[in-house]
């Protein structure tokens, strides 16, 4: 028996803490009792609250995929449909269209696209060739 | 009566109050005991063993009895002790850091002044002990529990439950020697 170990000085304070410890008022157990089956009584009588109940409980993890799915899509979506909206379908005009007078007249205004020195890039690439041959 | 005809009578909703009762008149002092040597204090305990016997009543009619109804009833007991005495530490914790320092002495301390050093000693001892190993020397010395069922109580092992129980009485042997 382990208890065999404990000392005698031990066993002597334990010995008085159990019947220190095991003091109780008169009366109390059966107090004690009255008190308890009220509260029993008490909650037997409280209207039971409804519990949540979560019908697709089980499927929670494919909803929030699927829902992750559908923000991304309807983000992408929009957005796309955003960026066609840049410029109004109206507005866009064939350049086989444009009578030859009004590009004429847009390159005039635009020297730095119609200055381009073409000879000159070509040459530079014919070079260019030339050295890594 | 035996522990297992008031059960089978509780759980078939005839006579289940009279059976309860019986249960409680039949349990109720140990399983007093045990909590108050694990809180001291009265009125905690009695607070917890309220709580115990409640989830005695509502929890009774899924109880098995693949165990004695004394081993689950201590395990109920042990579980709600361990939760009150976490929850006080808590709400000590949260007392100091609020910059109320008030020092919550076991009201067995101020009790106790007439006692002798030793049993003040003790006391102290064992409320330094961590809880399952002062439940476990509880059970084990007062109770008489075997260590099968003292395990089962505290889901732990038998190897476990003996080790605890060893660590208590190493402790509090050396702390009652302090000077």
């Amino acid at each position: 028996m382990e208890n065999e170990i404990i000392s005698k000085e031990l066993e002597a304070a334990l010995k008085s803490f159990e019947a220190k410890n095991n003091q109780v008022p008169e009366g109390y157990f059966d107090q004690f009792e009255m008190n308890l089956m009220r509260k029993i009584q008490a909650e037997k009588n409280a209207p039971k609250q409804a519990k949540n109940l979560s019908i697709f409980s089980a499927q929670k993890k494919y909803l929030v995929a699927a829902s992750l799915i559908l923000v991304v899509a309807t983000g992408y979506l929009l957005y796309d449909k955003g960026n066609n909206k840049l410029i109004p379908q109206g507005e866009l005009v064939q350049i086989e269209a444009l009578p030859d007078e009004v590009i004429e007249a847009y390159l005039n205004e635009n020297e730095v696209v119609a200055e381009v020195d073409w000879n000159g890039a070509i040459e530079a690439i014919v070079v260019e060739v030339n050295l890594n041959n | 009566m035996t522990d297992q005809t008031l059960i089978i009578q509780f759980q078939a909703g005839d006579a289940k109050e009279s059976a309860f009762t019986q249960l409680l008149k039949r349990h109720r002092e140990s399983v007093f005991f045990q909590i108050k040597k694990m809180v001291i204090e009265h009125a905690d305990a009695d607070d917890i063993a309220q709580a115990v016997w409640i989830k005695v009543w509502n929890k009774l009619d899924g109880f098995k009895q693949e165990s004695a109804f004394s081993t689950w009833l201590f395990r109920v007991a042990y579980n709600e002790t361990l939760n009150f005495i976490a929850q006080k530490k808590r709400i000590q914790g949260q007392i100091k850091q609020s910059g109320q320092d008030l020092e919550i002495e076991p009201a067995s301390n101020a009790e106790s002044l007439n006692e002798s050093q030793i049993q003040i000693k003790l006391e102290r001892a064992i409320s330094e002990l961590p809880e399952k190993q002062r439940f476990v020397f509880m059970l084990r010395y007062y109770e008489a529990l075997d260590y099968e069922k003292i395990a089962t109580i505290t889901g732990t092992t038998v190897g476990g439950a003996k080790a605890n129980y060893h660590q208590a009485v190493k402790k509090m042997t050396e702390l009652i020697q302090l000077d």
